[in-house]
């Protein structure tokens, strides 16, 4: 056991030892720290395996401590996949290690790594496929063995939200670059919004203690973490705004950027973006790179510095790249016995450190954790072993060319800087400091200015000395050697990919980088390419002799980070629409139900006395949610000729039509009617759900035909009641002093008159069958209408009646609801509404269509049908005809009138004629039905027009 | 995704305050023939590159408009604006 706290602190300390902090790791108590995160915890508890690897079930450590490796995910409070290393302890979490069975200490399934040679590259593609019903069975047991952690089952109740931000300039990372150019952007006027993932802003300079070299007199001389306060103070000051623990998920047209900080999830609208995510430390490939103790260089800085943990106590630091002597010194300064092995032949001796110049690692090896190190001369040679209780890897750090390439710059490979660059930016986005190839930090400051000043001013600035600045820092980084060795040597940590497998998928044929993505997952995993981009691309350029320049990328796309789902699945508002006259419905104890945006009343207790009122005596319902329309202009009666395919042009002022509304398909898009008021004045209605629909149809024709022609929605300006029944008139005329009797106010007919003392439109129709009046009045008197209409029928055996009552009266009627026993094909003609189509009319919107639709058979038709009372079958019940599926019931009840089972179906055009007889099949059960034509209820029409 | 569609009534705003209304094409009108009808409802021009189209301000003002996108890069070229036939 080698990783301990120290009991000092250290002036960059993130953890306050007042403060301890009670956690549990697979049921076993862990003490630590306020500024802990879950990884630290672990660490300082000795807990060494945090986790089991995707495919072979390998121990596996922290591994970079900076969210950009997939090793250390965990489930905590049955949330899975969460990121020990940056993941802040609470009191009380319970966290859990995945992906070992029975444990992650004891993992039987550790075996997996010893069977790899049946586990090929695809070999999901290869394996269990043959013969054919091996598969089912296969898949299962890859699902269950291979992968991350367990979805959780219960429902997710975590506070979430969306918030929407603007600035001006944003800038995503709050390094030397990001914070440079944040101040700079700032200062020029713009609004400005640092994004930043960690905790803290500073990026890799807040865990600097050594002087650094900035060629900028107020801030030369400083330690790293000094400079950056002075940064972020900078920042600050000149009014930018930092937010941190907050990471971009991806960068989208707009330009917009989103983030989350795990509860929140940001949609940043901005001007320009400033891109400056800083480089990413990679891993070297070597023999057992991947055992818990083999560390990057960032992992040991930010263990030692931030949480107090010396790694180990005999470290060797393997400087692959120009960190490496860094790192060796301040794990000697924290005390401990450092061996430096360093490629570099002319690396210089450090004091009290053991430096092995030329030399490399070649393997890493122990049974649970790294033991030794296995060391060789760069060249070959003999080799030797180092025991060790940590090996600190400094690895070449990779330019994060991800979000700039989603962004949507062109990545190139820069043989200047020996590195994938952002080359071509699309002009709302600038690329500053290390993922822009800068190599210090006096460069990555001069440069994040620049940026700063190049968004906020939107033209690149040259101010020579920061020009001069930013140029030095492009320096070429010496070339990364990876080593051979026996064993496994991981490519890609998180998928679980070795170099040799990388081999074999090209010997395979998958030669170009996208192919070796897909094939063998490489890149693909919960990292992101963050920790595995670079080597598999030199090991793809190294299986196919090409270089890197000419092997490429793989094709950045969001998230940059894995984020948990609920974050997008976060509650929108929902609008609710409810009519002057709900309250009313309240207090009579309706039921209440979504039709589409609105409430409405289902019914008011019994559905089926609200039938028997309506056909004995009188109802009233309220029909507020009805689309209503004023459309008026001297092409008014053009442009409804055009809509709808009835006539209007013979229409009276004082009279309405019923019609369809088709497409250019022939297809109905809604029903309703339309009423003349005057020479070139018409209200419209539609149905509830369609309102909206109908109106964009209405004015983008209006637009399309360039006519004369105003279209004013009037749906919430106008409350509605449908008043029916046998009575109907009886308790109208107790409203108003019009002549309500048949012959001065007929069927289809419309009368502008008082009703209860207010202006009302009152249209005489049928939907349910019965003697009706729709009285429309504005909506502020509403609920003064519909208590009036109550009131009137005291004695009358008026009744309210909600949907469901409406939806047998019209079913007894077969008059049909567009969208229920309607599809998007339906045409008139299928649906026996044929005869409101007037091809006569020169032109109409389906008219070609629907004359093409007249001219054949319809295959199937809407027809009505009966059965005996029980059992009801649902809407969509399948109509079948010799044991197969031929229809489909759309409208089905219990009819009080009737007594009998009555519904609407779709059925082959030959089954299409009175008496047929029809089966119905559903939940297992079989009812014979009888083909009914005609209405059911009053056929001839009789009572619309009494 | 998001960027500004310029609305002929309010100037640049969001695209989320939108509805696409599909390619402007001109119709084939009542005297088109079958085929031609099959043509304006089915086909699709698809432009990789600039494209007439509609647009519905349907968070706004509710106008109805014309404007040509590049669909390579959702910049429009020009104002939209309401076509004088279509």
């Amino acid at each position: 056991m080698s990783a301990e706290r120290l009991p000092e602190d250290g002036p960059l300390q993130a953890i306050d030892r007042r403060h301890p902090i009670r956690l549990t790791v697979d049921g076993r108590a862990v003490e630590a720290f306020a500024g802990d995160t879950v990884g630290s915890a672990m660490a300082a508890a000795r807990i060494e395996i945090v986790g089991r690897s995707f495919k072979y079930h390998r121990p596996r450590g922290l591994f970079c401590m900076a969210g950009a490796c997939a090793n250390c995910l965990v489930t905590i409070d049955d949330v899975p996949n969460l990121r020990a290393c940056t993941t802040p302890v609470r009191e009380g979490m319970r966290v859990r290690r995945q992906n070992g069975w029975p444990s992650v200490d004891r993992d039987l399934l550790r075996v997996l790594d010893r069977l790899s040679f049946l586990l090929p590259p695809g070999f999901y593609y290869k394996l269990g496929h043959r013969p054919r019903w091996a598969w089912p069975l296969v898949e299962p047991i890859v699902r269950r063995v291979a992968g991350l952690g367990r979805p959780p089952t219960a429902p997710d109740h975590a506070p979430r939200d969306r918030i929407s931000l603007h600035a001006d300039v944003v800038v995503v990372g709050a390094g030397p670059a990001g914070l440079a150019a944040a101040g700079e952007a700032a200062r020029a006027g713009a609004r400005t919004l640092v994004l930043e993932q960690e905790a803290e802003p500073g990026g890799e300079l807040a865990i600097e203690l050594g002087i650094v070299d900035v060629r900028e007199p107020e801030l030369a001389g400083l330690a790293g973490y000094r400079l950056a306060a002075r940064l972020v103070d900078e920042a600050v000051r000149a009014g930018a705004e930092i937010l941190v623990g907050t990471v971009t998920i991806g960068i989208f047209d707009g330009p917009v950027v989103a983030a989350t900080d795990g509860q929140a999830l940001y949609r940043v609208r901005a001007r320009r973006v400033v891109l400056a995510p800083g480089a990413i430390e990679q891993p070297v490939v070597f023999a057992g790179n991947d055992l818990p103790g083999v560390m990057l260089s960032g992992a040991a800085r930010r263990l030692l510095h931030r949480f107090r943990i010396r790694p180990g106590r005999r470290p060797v630091v393997f400087a692959a790249s120009l960190h490496g002597h860094r790192i060796a010194d301040e794990l000697r300064a924290a005390g401990a016995e450092v061996t430096l092995v360093a490629p570099d032949p002319a690396a210089p001796p450090m004091p009290d450190v053991d430096v092995l110049p030329n030399t490399t690692v070649v393997a890493a090896a122990g049974r649970r954790r790294v033991e030794q190190v296995v060391v060789a001369p760069v060249d070959g040679g003999r080799r030797r072993s180092l025991p060790c209780d940590a090996l600190v890897v400094a690895g070449p750090l990779a330019p994060a060319t991800v979000l700039p390439a989603m962004a949507g710059a062109e990545i190139v490979f820069d043989p200047q800087v020996a590195a994938f660059l952002p080359g071509a930016l699309p002009p709302e986005l600038t690329v500053a400091g290390a993922a822009a190839g800068m190599t210090t930090v006096d460069s990555a400051i001069a440069d994040g200015r620049l940026a700063g000043l190049t968004a906020a001013l939107g033209g690149r600035p040259s101010i020579p000395d920061l020009d001069r600045r930013a140029v030095a820092g492009r320096r070429s980084l010496p070339p990364t050697r990876d080593a051979a060795g026996d064993g496994k040597r991981f490519v890609c940590l998180c998928m679980d990919v070795t170099d040799a497998e990388i081999r074999w998928a090209v010997a395979e044929g998958f030669d170009s980088m996208e192919l070796l993505k897909r094939y063998t997952t490489v890149t693909m995993g919960p990292c992101q390419g963050k920790s595995c981009l670079l080597p598999s691309v030199r090991a793809c350029a190294r299986a196919t002799g090409r270089d890197e320049a000419s092997t490429g990328l793989t094709t950045a796309r969001p998230p940059w980070t894995p984020v948990e789902l609920g974050t997008f699945a976060s509650d929108r508002l929902v609008p609710r629409k409810e009519t002057p006259m709900h309250e009313a419905h309240s207090e009579l104890g309706a039921t209440f139900m979504w039709a589409g945006e609105w409430r409405r009343p289902l019914s008011y207790g019994s559905p089926e006395e609200e039938v028997r009122a309506v056909r004995d005596a009188a109802g009233v319902i309220d029909v507020s949610t009805l689309g209503k329309f004023v459309v008026r202009g001297p092409d008014a009666l053009t442009f409804l000729e055009r809509l709808y395919p009835v006539r209007l042009g013979d229409l009276e002022p004082g009279r309405l039509r019923y019609s369809v509304m088709c497409n250019d398909q022939g297809a109905i898009l809604d029903d309703g009617t339309v009423c003349r008021l005057g020479d070139d004045e018409f209200f419209v209605t539609t149905t509830t759900g369609n309102a909206e629909t109908v109106d964009r149809w209405m004015g983008w024709w209006a637009t399309a035909w360039g006519l004369d022609v105003r279209i004013l929605n009037v749906t919430g300006g106008y409350a509605a009641v449908g008043l029916a029944g046998p009575r109907a008139r009886e308790i109208l005329a107790r409203l108003t002093e019009a002549d309500v009797r048949n012959d001065a106010l007929r069927y289809l007919r419309a009368a502008k008159i008082a009703v209860a003392g207010v202006p009302a439109l009152v249209l005489r129709l049928g939907f349910v069958g019965e003697l009706s009046f729709e009285i429309h009045v504005p909506s502020g008197f509403g609920r003064h209408l519909w208590d009036a209409v109550l009131e009137a029928g005291t004695g009358l055996g008026l009744r309210p009646f909600g949907i469901e009552a409406q939806r047998v009266l019209r079913l007894e009627k077969q008059h049909i609801l567009v969208g229920q026993d309607t599809d998007a094909e339906s045409d008139p003609y299928e649906v026996g509404l044929g005869w409101m189509v007037h091809l006569d009319k020169p032109d109409f919107l389906g008219r070609q269509a629907l004359a093409e639709l007249a001219a054949r058979d319809p295959r199937e038709r809407l027809v009505g049908f009966t059965a005996d009372p029980a059992p009801v079958p649902p809407e969509g019940a399948a109509v079948v005809r010799e044991g197969t599926w031929a229809g489909r019931v759309t409208s089905c009840r219990r009819s009080p009138t009737l007594g009998r089972v009555i519904g609407l179906a779709w059925v082959p055009a030959d089954l299409a004629r009175d008496g047929e007889v029809i089966e119905i099949s559903f939940d297992g059960a079989r009812v014979h039905a009888t083909v009914h034509l005609p209405p059911f209820y009053d056929p001839e029409g009789l009572r619309v027009r009494s | 995704m998001t960027f500004p569609v310029p609305c002929p009534n309010c100037g640049p705003r969001e695209v989320l305050e939108f509805s696409y209304g599909g390619e402007a094409r001109p119709h084939p009108g009542p005297g088109a023939n079958f085929e031609e009808l099959l043509r304006y409802l089915y086909l699709r021009v698809n432009a990789d590159g600039p494209g007439a189209e509609w647009w519905f301000h349907r968070d706004g003002c509710r106008r109805w408009f014309v404007a040509t996108r590049d669909t390579r890069t959702n910049r429009f070229l020009e104002h939209g604006a309401v076509p004088a036939e279509a």
